[in-house]
């Protein structure tokens, strides 16, 4: 027993010294996880992470639904349901905006998004070895080009914002800069995202080009001119880069204007972002977001009833293909046999709303005839579906025939006949005869912008965007219809032209003031 | 009940009549020979029984037994069996009872005696574990240890508890305190049969749980489980069924009242109306569907335990196993486990003990996922349009509906909607104790604990997420696993010269933890026939697997020292080493003084005070609620949503792969040090007829980690950092007494209160952070902020409606009268998020309590709980969702709204005008949340001893019980006691929370 008892000591007292001379390991090796210390080695590191740049933009959250339009709601192409959970477009619809809205969160975060994968591929780039110098210009020529889309719009929406080109400590709370300084920063990211994309990508329509890049800062240096920066010198400069577009040949307008509500990445599109209801990628704000709550599929799905033109708007197009295409006047009611339907007009006592809604935003894609967000026929509607695999332009050839017809004429002394051959091109496309000629410089512009409002009714806030830069509220406001939304006459109209900066970020920083009137 | 209540008393008492006589003396002495006068003389399995005189002499008529054993049982001296021999004037001396203050608790690394602890420590017993049909070992604590709120925030099947010891010490944390099971730290006590636990230590000072370190902070609860005893084999068994019902449900419209005012409804914003006369008159003889009715059902739910102990001189055993099935209170929700224990103790010489405890576990469930968020099934119910019928005339869901809540139909989702989880989890420890010489013990205590999961998941036709897109339907299974591996060397050197006692300990230890997990998806399947149980039909699939592991390495050193007898101190420092912060290595330091006062020649022959203790500490510990990894930043692969890739091509073809920077991480993180004060008294008066406990308490937690929300221009995703300063400090006390002490009757109450005062102190420079995302709709409900406590509700202030001799007022702020009425905190006319959002509330109590009765009468017991908390508010975001008017609830479902402001009838019930805004995140959701419930009552029958022993029954005791019985509380909701809580803002949050059940419980133990 004695001995046993000392074997065991002597057995105890090795294991204790070997255990407390420590063997555990504190290092971390996240061995699941990719680091930025081992990535950007190969190509194919770097391509994944331009993807994420465009990636961010897709969701619900940022580009992906109509809430990416919140704070566009001002204008007349759009308005919204008096009651509902309309709210957050209500609010801008109503000039009477919170930094609380939830729709408008998803305009400051789905860009900012994408700004900051941006930053990192354009930190990281120039560590990626064996490839070739074209090969990563083209990669950081995207992240360039989509960097300065995602400023473009945070700028219109929010006014000053930080200019941040570079990843930042977790902790950094940089200032808002000037409007002027982040349009710099986006005329030098365009600028270079022109000298360094291929004019067209292969079988990857998705792909920024050079082409979009000198497109978008066609529109940039347009609203430019516009307020609040008012530098009119920049009218030559849009109408440059609009014209290197035109002259490319890379471009055309599809013939039939409904082509483009159907099917994607036609000879139109410009920059479109892309989308795949099965990989997770759904294209949001056309099917049922547009749809009146008034109309059912005979599977019970229902409409969204989120946005419509306003009355005036609709009832001031000139009629013609093109708005053929763009509204959608009869609405179709279920009976209560829940087989047939009743034909109304817009304006009938058994619509909700009374109003006329979109048309080209109720397809969504279109293959072999058959429609992915709303499935009709002329008298019946099958089903009604939120989730589209519809790409999203965002710039089309029209809109650069437009940016040259109104710089053109702004930048010299009236419309050229190149200015009238660019603005009747599409009008000539949605079936209107051609502007009249011998226009005013100033009568020509406005003829212009009138004419985006119609071509581009209901997109991206195209119209809004007009309406800021050439500070038309109160014209608008005149034009509206008292059967409307009211207008909260109390908030002074010259603060409606931008948003408020979304609560959660004003709160991340106490040195951030707010924007005025909010 | 009633009728079998009466069938036991009538046999009961037929038994004592049919006693015959047989007159026995005898008397009985203390230790010292000195005669007690009072005591009691029971003989054994039956009631006969007897007091003794002045001078310890009973009398007593035996009955028909021979050899009768009498049971001779005083207040405060340990209770004595004796087996009379024959001879009459025998005296029999009891000895003081060691049971209050005499025992050997668990302290972690060691072991001591109650009265020499110098710590704030609460011991709860087997015999008090086993008294109420529990499911969770945490149930055990619910209003029996002072300090302690033990509150079930869900009453899902299976659902865990939320213990918090003394107040909310740490922002992120879930709070829970670290559960230390046969040595094993950081264990999972879902994995513990309350019926296999022989103690359950709660640590609540920094003294005691220093020894913990940097995992202590929140407090420490010791778990010991069972061995046999020497020389005897038991069987015990202990089946229960429990029938389970919603007490309490919310006051819903039926379809003709719900379509009348929805009709009002649509009336104010100048849309026609949604129902006809026709449809309403049709809905005066069809009431239409009671969605809240529908979804729920009254489980079963049924336990069973069976063990087997015993042992010799050299071996222990004891060996267990359980299986509880329990159904939740709505449809195809169910939590099933089975949990099997052998713990073996084998002396293997003199000097060498080695202990084996093995355990394993199998839990099962089917949709105990929610969480409380208004797209649950179960708030869905309450939101649904009653007009709607659940199926239509072939016996199919109807999906949707044009009225009330915009989900899908709650009935549909929550039987086609499968979200499955199984999990394996095994455990062994094995414990070596050597005494290498006289005082010198070497303990090496080792678990390794294996687990493994899988989560199969099937949303195909007939769930809200088939129904956005049928290609979105899918199958998943996620297959997760782990395993941890602890060894902890300590030796123990105990040493006695004179006045002095000395016990040292040193410790090192090393443990460590890996996780890995397989997860594939299967999106729009070509068909759903097979379940989730082959991912190949589907149309796409997707997989990730992921890696996590992490370590720590400590140091500790324990000094308790002990003079005379009666002056206590206690000495503590741990040094951890932890792989997941930047600064590895910290340490924690404790002390504790105790002095024994009734030890001193003053106090020793005091009658009134039997045991008096004064005690006080200061200690440091820790909180690592930070994750593996937390400060090197990532690059994700996918993540941005549901998106497996960017579609270049086009929606034609494959999608990119693509890998999106993480957020942004810090680089210098800490550990949360909490430093606590505490001062305390023990006290026993009259020979353990009433008991005192009393704390007081400071605890600073400075360093507090937070999971930071980055601006959204810097990626907007949380990194952690070290944010500020919080305090608790609080009293805490326990009166216990034995108010009756008869031969037929007794009765033993204890009263616990728990003071608790939280506040935050700083918050690096920033005066709040407003925090957000509990469910889908409470975004920014809460704040944090300099000067107030955790858990703050931050919104608008609500002040009814506006009345009609407001009209101009009204007027000011666009609205009219029947709009909602809005605090307008700085005087701008307007009401807005920036200005107009102040704190509305908190869901902190004041103070917690509950109150225990055990009243024994002959055979039966009768045992009762009450459970309080007093001054919590709670934010409902359930309520609003009944009351209409927003995004994802339509029309109000809530009676409350027939009572809706009109001119003639003016309520603050507000109008569905256009003007008015009906802000979710207001006062008016804001409800004081106190309570008293009678959590438990139950009554039981120890069937007597002659009837028993013949059939070799050693013990028969059959019980009845009820849970939940009734609540008192002004809280409108379900349940005061549910929340969202998963951390220390969220408490006192609630949207959708499944309440807790009344139950009904008839059980037996039984033991052979």
């Amino acid at each position: 027993m004695k001995a046993n008892n000392n074997r065991y000591l002597l057995a105890i007292t090795t294991l204790g010294l070997l255990l407390a001379t420590g063997c555990q390991k504190l290092d971390e090796d996240p061995k699941s996880n990719l680091t930025p210390s081992t990535y950007f080695k190969t190509q194919s590191d770097l391509d994944a992470s331009v993807a994420a740049v465009y990636a961010e933009l897709t969701p619900d959250y940022a580009f992906g639904f109509t809430t990416r339009m919140t704070s566009c709601f001002g204008a007349d192409d759009l308005t919204t349901d008096p009651g509902l959970n309309k709210a957050i477009f209500r609010e801008f619809d109503e000039l009477n905006a919170s930094s609380n809205n939830s729709g408008l969160i998803n305009q400051w975060q789905g860009p900012w998004a994408s700004i900051y994968q941006a930053n990192n591929v354009l930190a990281n780039y120039t560590k990626v070895t064996g490839s070739t110098q074209t090969a990563l210009q083209q990669s950081a020529g995207q992240a360039f080009f989509l960097r300065a889309f995602s400023y473009y719009y945070l700028v219109r929406v929010f006014g000053p914002i930080p200019d941040i080109t570079a990843p930042i400590a977790a902790n950094a709370r940089p200032q808002r800069d000037s409007v002027s300084k982040v349009y710099a920063t986006i005329v030098s990211d365009l600028q270079q995202a022109a000298a360094w994309l291929p004019a067209s990508w292969p079988s990857q329509p998705g792909r920024a080009t050079s082409g979009a890049a000198r497109s978008l800062l066609a529109d940039v240096y347009l609203s430019m001119t516009g307020w609040p920066l008012n530098q009119q010198q920049y009218y030559a400069q849009s109408a440059a880069e609009a014209d290197s577009v035109m002259t490319s040949g890379a471009y055309s307008l599809d013939p039939d204007f409904n082509t483009n509500w159907t099917t994607n990445n036609g000879p139109e599109s410009i920059f479109a972002l892309q989308f795949n209801v099965t990989a997770g990628v759904p294209e949001r704000s056309f099917g049922s977001t547009s749809v009146p709550l008034d109309e059912s599929g005979l599977d019970g799905s229902g409409g969204w009833d989120d946005f419509y033109p306003e009355i005036n708007f609709y009832l001031n197009s000139p009629k013609c293909y093109r708005s053929w295409c763009t509204y959608y006047d009869t609405l179709k009611l279920l009976n209560s046999d829940k087989k047939t339907f009743t034909l109304v007009p817009w304006n009938s006592p058994l619509t909700h709303a009374g109003h006329p809604y979109y048309k080209k935003f109720r397809h969504g894609l279109v293959t072999g005839g058959v429609a992915d967000g709303v499935k009709e026929t002329s008298n019946s509607i099958l089903s009604i579906t939120p989730s589209t695999n519809k790409a999203q332009d965002f710039i089309r050839y029209a809109m650069v025939l437009l940016d040259y017809a109104e710089a053109s004429d702004m930048a010299g002394n009236g419309p050229s006949a190149a200015s009238y051959s660019a603005v009747n091109l599409v009008r000539e496309r949605a079936g209107l005869p051609d502007m009249t000629p011998g226009l005013s410089q100033l009568a020509f512009r406005d003829s212009v912008v009138q004419e985006r409002a119609w071509e581009f009714a209901g997109e991206n806030g195209v119209r809004w965007f007009d309406i800021v830069r050439l500070q038309m509220l109160q014209k608008i406001n005149a034009a509206r219809s008292p059967l409307e939304n009211p207008i909260n006459s109390s908030n002074a109209l010259s603060t409606r032209y931008i948003a408020p900066i979304p609560f959660q970020d004003m709160s991340n920083d106490p040195n951030w003031k707010q924007n005025p009137g909010y | 009940m009633k009728k079998m209540l009466l069938l036991l008393l009538l046999i009961a008492s037929l038994l004592r009549s049919s006693a015959q006589n047989q007159a026995i003396s005898g008397k009985v002495t203390d230790e010292a020979g000195k005669p007690l006068a009072g005591a009691t003389v029971t003989i054994k399995g039956t009631t006969l029984s007897a007091t003794t005189d002045e001078n310890g002499i009973f009398h007593i008529n035996t009955g028909p037994q021979i050899k009768p054993v009498f049971t001779i049982s005083f207040v405060g001296y340990e209770s004595f069996d004796y087996t009379y021999k024959g001879n009459s004037n025998f005296t029999i001396s009891l000895h003081q009872d060691t049971r209050t203050l005499g025992d050997v608790i668990v302290i972690g690394y060691g072991e001591q005696r109650k009265r020499d602890v110098t710590g704030a420590t609460v011991t709860v017993k087997a015999a008090d574990i086993v008294k109420k049909p529990i499911v969770r070992v945490e149930e055990a604590l619910q209003g029996t240890v002072p300090g302690v709120t033990v509150q079930s925030v869900n009453g899902m099947p299976g659902a865990g508890l939320a213990v918090r010891i003394r107040g909310t010490a740490s922002i992120n944390n879930n709070n829970d305190p670290l559960y230390v099971i046969d040595g094993q730290i950081g264990g999972d006590i879902s994995t513990i049969s309350p019926n296999d636990i022989e103690s359950i230590e709660v640590l609540k000072d920094a003294s005691a749980t220093a020894i913990y370190g940097s995992r202590g902070s929140t407090g420490v609860v010791i778990i010991t489980t069972k061995l046999g005893k020497e020389n005897k084999t038991r069987i015990d068994i202990n089946p229960w069924v429990k029938k389970e019902m919603i007490a309490k449900e919310l006051p819903l419209m039926n379809a003709y009242q719900f379509a009348i005012a929805t009709n009002a409804q649509y009336a104010t914003t100048g849309q026609p109306p949604a129902f006809s006369d026709a449809q309403i008159q049709s809905f005066k003889t069809n009431p239409g569907t009671d969605w809240q009715h529908a979804l729920q059902d009254k489980p079963w739910v049924q336990n069973y335990q069976v063990s087997v102990s015993g042992g010799s001189n050299d071996v222990k055993y004891m060996v267990s196993y359980l299986h509880l099935d329990q159904p939740g209170l709505i449809i195809n929700q169910w939590y099933r486990t089975d949990i099997a224990r052998a713990n073996f103790l084998i002396k293997a010489s003199d000097r060498l003990n080695l202990q084996f405890n093995l355990t394993g576990s199998l839990p099962h469930n089917r949709n105990t996922w929610y969480q409380g968020d208004i797209t649950d099934p179960f708030a869905e119910a309450y939101a649904w349009d009653p007009t709607s019928p659940i199926k239509d005339a072939n016996g199919n869901f109807i999906l949707e509906s044009s009225h009330a809540a915009l989900g899908i139909n709650p009935i549909a989702q929550e039987t086609n909607g499968l979200n499955d989880n199984s999990s394996t989890n095994l455990t062994g420890t094995g414990i070596l104790t050597y005494r290498i010489i006289k005082g010198l013990t070497f303990t090496s205590n080792n678990t390794y604990s294996n687990s493994s999961n899988i989560n199969r998941q099937l949303y195909g036709p007939g769930t809200s997420t088939y129904l956005a897109n049928s290609s979105n339907g899918f199958a998943l299974q996620n297959t997760s696993g782990g395993h941890s591996f602890q060894n902890s060397n300590y030796f123990t050197y105990k040493g006695s010269w004179g006045d002095h006692d000395l016990t040292v300990t040193a410790l090192y230890e090393q443990s460590s933890g890996t996780g890995y997990n397989n997860w594939s998806k299967a999106t729009n399947l070509s068909t759903y026939s097979l379940g989730y149980y082959n991912l190949g039909l589907g149309a796409t699939q997707n997989t990730s697997s992921g890696y996590s592991s992490q370590a720590l390495q400590s140091y500790m050193g324990r000094v308790e020292y002990k003079f005379k007898d009666r002056y206590l101190l206690n000495g503590t420092i741990r040094d951890d080493g932890s792989s997941v912060l930047t600064q590895k290595y910290s340490v924690f330091p404790s002390a504790a003084l105790g002095w024994i006062i009734s030890k001193e020649d003053f106090l020793a022959s005091s009658r009134v005070i039997s045991f008096l203790k004064l005690r006080a500490s200061y200690g440091v510990t820790g909180n690592q609620t930070v994750g593996a990894y937390s400060s090197i930043p990532k690059i994700n692969v996918g993540g941005v949503e549901n998106a497996t890739g960017y579609p270049f091509n086009g929606n034609q073809s494959a999608v990119s792969i693509y890998t999106p920077l993480g957020g942004p991480v810090s680089t210098n993180l800490k550990w949360e040090r909490d430093n606590q004060t505490d001062v305390g008294i023990d006290a026993v008066f009259l020979n353990g007829l009433i008991t005192f406990t009393g704390d007081y308490y400071y605890r600073k937690v400075t360093d507090l980690l937070y999971n930071l929300t980055a601006p959204y221009y810097n990626s907007g995703q949380n990194y952690q950092i070290n944010l500020g300063s919080l305090y608790n400090r609080g009293f805490e006390f326990n009166l216990g007494a034995t108010p009756v002490s008869t031969r037929n009757f007794k009765w033993t109450t204890s009263g616990i209160i728990s003071f608790n005062t939280n506040k935050l102190l700083t918050l690096n420079g920033l005066d709040n952070v407003i925090t957000s995302n509990i469910g889908s709709a409470q975004s920014g409900i809460s704040i944090l902020k300099v000067g107030m406590p955790l858990g703050e509700f931050y919104g608008f202030k609500f002040l009814g409606t506006w009345k009609s001799s407001e009209a101009a007022q009204a007027a000011v702020y666009g609205n009219k009268p029947g709009d909602s009425k809005y605090l307008d905190v700085l005087g701008t006319h307007t009401i807005n998020a920036t200005d107009d959002r102040i704190p509305i509330g908190n869901g902190t109590p004041k103070y917690t309590f509950s109150w225990s009765n055990d009243l024994t009468y002959g055979n039966f017991t009768l045992t009762m709980l009450f459970y309080g908390s007093h001054g919590g508010q709670i934010y409902s975001g359930t309520l609003p969702y009944t009351y209409g008017g927003l995004g994802d609830a339509r029309n109000a479902t809530n009676a409350g709204i027939l009572n809706v402001w009109t001119p003639q009838h003016e309520t603050d019930v507000p109008t569905f005008s256009p003007s008015s805004n009906n802000y979710i995140n207001s006062s008016r959701w804001v409800f004081d949340g106190s309570f008293i419930k009678l959590k438990n009552i139950a009554l039981s029958w120890h069937v007597p001893q002659q009837w028993i022993t013949p059939a070799k029954v050693r013990n028969l005791e059959i019980y009845v019980s009820s849970q939940n019985v009734f609540t008192i509380t002004n809280y409108p909701g379900y349940d005061p006691e549910v929340t969202n809580m998963t951390n220390g803002i969220t408490q006192g949050l609630e949207t959708g929370v499944i309440p807790n059940p009344r139950s009904f419980t008839f059980g037996l133990r039984a033991g052979f």
